[in-house]
């Protein structure tokens, strides 16, 4: 070891022993090639690509950390985490400009050892925090790392588990966090530094921002009630969400029918409807000025709407939780989006990519535990909900010819849209009355065998190509119900045949029924694994962590110059005394607003306490003198 | 009640609102004088209390910045909360033993409740965070500020009777520094307005639109003042300039504008300087008052004369004589005809009248004003506010409502003796009042009276009979829904309800014995002033004994 780098390494071990640990022991492979300037300054390369300039490498480093500063002055950042370390000639620029925390992201530890071979690095590593590759190389020897969070632990690959741009951090640091990439490290060609970068600006975007976002529900329709779930679980991620729900409007959609149009007259009407609906869309979003829109499948937002949304820097998102194949509509409106999420994978977002610049990704469904959840139900709900064999869901062609099998079953049909299925008169319940969700979680949990077969309009029992999950899959694994399931593609990562009994054809499913009906702790056994994996990775909150990544990763400058909402917690940190005592009822997430803190007030007893007492006063003040000019 | 040493008075309205608290000041002095006097108000509307005499000092309070920084909102609320905790703490420190609150608002309520005066007056907080109404006169004025046509005391009346001491001061009192009063030559010299100018001042704006008599008609009036002799002076704030320039570009050279060149202390200078000022009920109308020019006043929308006319000896008010006047403060009329009655040039001669002093001919000219009420100012023989109106208009129902009402309160709370009863009934052109409402009425408190009383007796007995405590307070209630539901069903006893509802309101503690005594007293009295109602209104001996009798039962 050179002297260079034994100094190196003594400072390193001081701050991170583990790391320094690990360090010596990498070994450097052929791809990284270390080399000189013609003044004599030390360069690298990974796999051909510089990492700095080969020239000037001070000077272009100078260059990058003045307009770095600028990006972080403009967003009032105190902490910056940088992808890449290359030789640090960038971080020590940084460092001599910007006074708050600087935490270097770097996935690859030869890297980092060629570093702190090839420069005296001393005073940069006294300076600065190194989170490295390895969780182990990222302890506790990282202490302004650590302070930001309740765990020194980070990895790059897993940024969520690192807590530089954690959100309790941040809120206690009482400062904003900018991840930001060393260009040159982009360009390695793995792609490992992009990976990286997207993931720590998704995390930090994600927990250091308190979103305002706006869930824009349907008129009706299967897509109505994951809304309401998505809204629930951003609102347990901790964002100011807004629900519009539209169900109310419904009815009218439908009086529509009351005119007696002709069709293409029907069609007008509709259509102006549902521009009414889009118009109140976007003067929600004017009058709330959220960061995001998030429409599901169906939400009535036409262009314009979209468009004016979008102007306001309103980043826009649709679920779009239907089969791509049947419901076409994307064709006009996904190019009106910054993002797209589907639920079906390859040739959907292929063909979608082929119509909008929006960004795509696969998001599946899932289950909200606060309503899927097992249930323990009474002897008259047994009676009246229970059975055999059920189903619970609206009466496709293919499930119409599927389920005369099980007619000898005591199988009982729950929903809508079965008027003149032959033969399954006898099953069908409600005279095929639409079944609320309340009672289709009991169903679930009162059925011994639920089967899952997913729609079609052209099959006879099973789709063969059949790619996306139905919500129910989720729902009822959640609710810890048994279920037999059509095989689907996309269903391997989400379900084994351990948790679900999987199934290719309706014979098949006859012949599962017949046998899980014989097998009761088998069937328990797997409903109980289903439910497991199902409360590990397939709740709405899961989902909308994962949204949530994909959407403001990009945005993040964006959304940090926005102004944001404050919270209890943002000034419960700075308070003392008996205001402190007083908001600390609340939860941190709370927007601090008059209105908020008033109606805590609302229904208590027993005397007022001072800081209760000042914020009814300023309540009243409110009402008497501001109410009026607000609005 | 001993001497106070310390005396707060809290008034966050406006600057109007703080000359009308002159009085009142004045007659804290006389019965505490050895007290210091403070006076909280608005910054922007403080200003004015320095020309009032008695007040030691002036506790600027910044509402304003409140505003700005909840409006701005986050972060900043939290420096509105500092600030406003800085304030209590700094009343707080100052021990005050008396608080006379003239803000009628929740706001206000709470802020007094925070401050921890021993002895407060007007709308205060429960520590429970619960409204109450401390003195019967502001119950009252809250009572009528929900039943305004039925108004029949002044503003500063309530005031002065909240201090427990009689006005007796006879106007509004405003003292203008020689300094000012220079101010305000320099700035009509300026203008052209010489020192033998024969001058009316013409206040055109008004804290609403509904309040204001048309731009159209002041260039009429103008004008025929011109006619008459007279230069017109347009006052009024720098917002007010622009609407200044139109009537005095209507009026032509007999006019000038001087909005927004004035400050509060050159504004009374120059109130003082004219002959009359001509305006809406306004602030700068109490500046009349106060440095004793003559007002003619113009009562539109809301405005009444009963309760905000000009608190001196006989200066004039114009009411609309619409049917629907005075309005509620919280409606918006959407065809405010009320201001568009009056002849600009019929209201010039009621000027010119008034500035000669010439009765005689302002009766006269009342008579041609019609539908319009013109009214004379002066005080009762109690030194309370009168409005009296000229050449003798029809006497309508809710006159004669408003001078029972007026007696008979007077008579409860103050012990001034009835006038003799006058039989209204069927008399030719006297107007017809019901009086079995209020008989209804009468029953009704007595009921609860009774009731009260017997709960008072059970509560107070060494073994208490919870079951019948608690089925007699069951009656109770349901002889108090029974009253509100009488007062809904007949507006006209709506009055003494809504004054019994703010006196239940105001019951504190939790000493059965102690509750009841006190709804007992506010059956009582809600029995003594209905039964006035009924004597005034049908010329039948109020039946006082038999209530007093029952009540120590």
């Amino acid at each position: 070891m050179s002297e260079l780098q034994s100094g190196n390494m003594t400072v390193l071990a001081e701050r991170a022993p583990a790391l320094a640990t690990r360090i010596a022991a990498t070994r450097v492979p052929a791809t990284h090639v270390l080399g000189t300037t013609a003044s004599g300054l030390p360069t690298l390369a990974l796999a051909g690509v510089p990492m700095q300039h080969l020239t000037s490498p001070v000077a272009d480093a100078e260059r990058w950390a003045r307009s770095t500063v600028e990006r972080l002055q403009a967003v009032a950042a105190t902490r910056v985490v940088i992808v890449g370390f290359g030789l640090g000639y960038h971080l020590e620029a940084l460092a001599a400009r910007f006074a708050g925390v600087i935490a270097v992201v770097e996935p690859d530890l030869a890297v980092l050892r060629l570093a702190l071979a090839s420069r005296d690095l001393a005073t940069l590593l006294a300076r600065v925090e190194i989170v490295a590759g390895d969780p182990a190389a990222a302890t506790a020897g990282h202490p302004a790392v650590a302070a930001a969070g309740d765990s020194a632990l980070a990895t790059a690959a897993d940024p969520a588990a690192a807590t530089a741009a954690d959100p309790a951090g941040d809120a206690a640091a009482g400062g904003r966090t900018l991840v930001l990439a060393h260009a040159p490290a982009l360009l390695v060609p793995n792609g490992a530094y992009r990976r990286v970068l997207r993931a720590w600006q998704a995390q930090a975007a994600r927990s250091g921002l308190r979103l305002k976002v706006l869930v824009v529900t349907p008129l009706y329709g299967g897509s109505w009630p994951i809304a309401g779930y998505a809204a629930r679980a951003l609102t347990e991620l901790g964002h100011e969400t807004h629900l519009l729900d539209l169900a109310p409007f419904h009815d009218a959609f439908q009086g529509l029918e009351r005119f007696g149009a002709r069709k293409a007259n029907r069609r007008v009407l509709e259509s102006g409807f549902c521009d009414v609906m889009a118009a109140g869309i976007a003067a929600t979003v004017d009058a709330l000025e959220p960061d995001l829109v998030l429409a599901l499948a169906q939400a009535p937002l036409n262009a314009s709407a979209l468009d004016a949304i979008g102007k306001r820097g309103v980043l826009r998102a649709l679920w779009f939780v239907e089969d791509y194949r049947v419901m076409t509509y994307w064709r006009e409106l996904a190019r009106h989006y910054d993002h797209v999420f589907t639920i079906q994978t390859d040739a959907c977002l292929e063909a979608m990519g082929q119509v909008t610049d929006a960004r795509l990704a696969y998001l599946p469904c899932g289950f909200d535990p606060r309503v899927h959840r097992p249930l323990v139900l009474d002897a008259a709900e047994r009676a009246d909900l229970g059975s055999d064999v059920s189903f619970v869901g609206a009466g496709y062609r293919n499930r119409r010819l599927a389920f005369r099998r099980f007619l000898d079953c005591d199988f009982k049909i729950w929903g809508s849209d079965w008027g003149g299925a032959e033969g399954l008169g006898r099953a069908i319940q409600r005279n095929g009355a639409r079944i609320d969700t309340d009672d289709a979680i009991r169903i679930f949990n009162a059925s011994r065998v639920n089967l899952n077969l997913h729609s079609s309009t052209y099959h006879e029992g099973v789709d063969p190509r059949g790619d996306f999950v139905n919500p129910r899959t989720f729902e009822l694994a959640g609710s810890g119900a048994f279920q037999i399931v059509d095989r689907r593609t996309l269903l391997p990562p989400l379900f084994t045949g351990e948790e679900l009994a999987i199934v290719d054809s309706v014979a098949a499913m006859r012949e599962q029924t017949d046998y899980y009906l014989a097998h009761e702790d088998e069937r328990l056994a797997l409903a109980e694994r289903a439910r497991r994996r199902a409360l590990a990775e397939h709740t709405y909150v899961r989902r909308m962590e994962n949204l949530l990544a994909a959407v403001v990763g990009p945005a993040q400058e964006q959304l940090l110059a926005k102004r944001r909402t404050v919270t209890v917690g943002d000034v419960a940190r700075d308070g003392e005394g008996s205001l402190q005592t007083f908001l600390g009822q609340f939860d941190p997430h709370t927007p601090f607003t008059i209105d908020r803190l008033a109606a805590s007030l609302a229904n208590r007893e027993g005397a007022l306490s001072e800081p209760e007492a000042i914020f009814l006063f300023l309540h009243q003040f409110d009402e008497l003198y501001l109410r009026e000019h607000r609005a | 009640m001993t001497a106070a040493k310390k005396i707060l008075i809290v008034n966050l309205t406006r600057f109007g609102d703080l000359l009308q608290t002159s009085p009142a000041i004045a007659a804290l002095k006389r019965r505490h004088p050895e007290a210091a006097i403070t006076l909280m108000a608005e910054k922007n509307f403080a200003d004015v209390c320095d020309g009032i005499p008695g007040i030691d000092r002036v506790y600027r309070v910044e509402l304003d910045r409140v505003g700005k920084l909840m409006l701005d909102g986050g972060a900043h609320l939290v420096e509105a909360y500092r600030y406003v905790e800085q304030v209590i703490g700094e009343l707080r420190a100052e021990r005050f033993d008396l608080a006379l609150n003239y803000s009628s608002s929740r706001m206000s309520a709470v802020f007094m409740g925070l401050l921890e005066i021993p002895d407060v007056r007007g709308w205060s907080m429960t520590p429970d965070g619960l409204r109450v109404i401390r003195h019967p006169w502001s119950r009252l004025f809250a009572t009528m500020c929900l039943n305004r046509r039925l108004a029949s005391f002044n503003l500063v009346d309530y005031y002065c009777a909240m201090t427990d001491e009689l006005a007796g001061t006879g106007s509004l009192r405003y003292e203008v520094t020689p300094e000012a009063a220079a101010r305000a030559g320099e700035v009509l010299a300026e203008m052209g307005i010489g020192a033998d100018a024969r001058v009316v001042a013409l206040q055109l704006g008004a804290s609403r639109a509904i309040r204001q008599w048309p731009e159209a008609s002041f260039v009429g009036l103008g004008r025929a003042l011109a006619d008459a002799g007279f230069r017109s002076v347009v006052i009024g704030g720098g917002s007010d300039r622009p609407l200044g320039d139109r009537v005095v570009a209507g009026i032509g050279d007999a006019a000038v504008n001087a909005c927004g060149k004035t400050g509060v202390g050159e504004l009374g200078a120059v109130l003082r300087r004219a002959a009359a000022l001509v305006t809406g009920d306004t602030g700068p109308m109490h500046m009349a008052v106060a440095v004793g020019t003559p007002v003619v006043g113009l009562f539109f929308g809301p405005a009444s004369p009963f309760d905000t006319g000009p608190y001196a000896g006989d200066h004039v008010v114009i009411h609309s004589g619409a049917p629907c006047a005075p309005c509620d403060h919280n409606v918006t009329c959407l065809e405010p005809f009320c201001r568009d009655e009056l002849s600009p040039d019929r209201v010039a001669a009621a000027v010119v009248a008034r500035v000669a002093g010439d009765w005689a001919e302002l009766e006269s000219i009342a008579g041609t004003l019609a539908p319009a009420r013109v009214y004379r100012t002066g005080f009762d023989s109690g030194g309370r506010f009168l409005a009296t109106p000229l050449a003798a208009p029809p006497r309508r129902r809710e006159d004669a409502l408003r001078d029972a009402y007026r007696a008979s309160f007077l008579h409860v709370l103050e012990g001034v003796p009835l006038p003799q009863p006058v039989p209204l009934g069927r008399s030719p052109g006297r107007p017809t009042v019901p009086i079995a409402p209020f008989v209804g009425l009468v029953e009704l408190a007595r009921e609860g009276l009774t009731q009260a009383g017997r709960l008072a007796q059970l509560a107070r007995a060494k073994q208490p009979r919870i079951a019948e405590i608690e089925r007699i307070g069951r009656e109770l209630e349901v002889v108090d829904r029974t009253l509100k539901e009488h007062g809904g069903m007949h507006p006209d006893t709506n009055v003494l309800v809504q004054m019994f509802t703010f006196g239940k309101e105001n019951l504190e503690g939790d000493d059965v014995a102690t509750l009841a005594v006190e709804t007992a007293r506010l059956y009582r009295d809600l029995a003594r002033t209905a039964d006035c109602m009924t004597a005034l209104l049908g010329g039948v001996a109020a039946k006082e004994e038999e209530s007093d009798a029952r009540l120590h039962q």
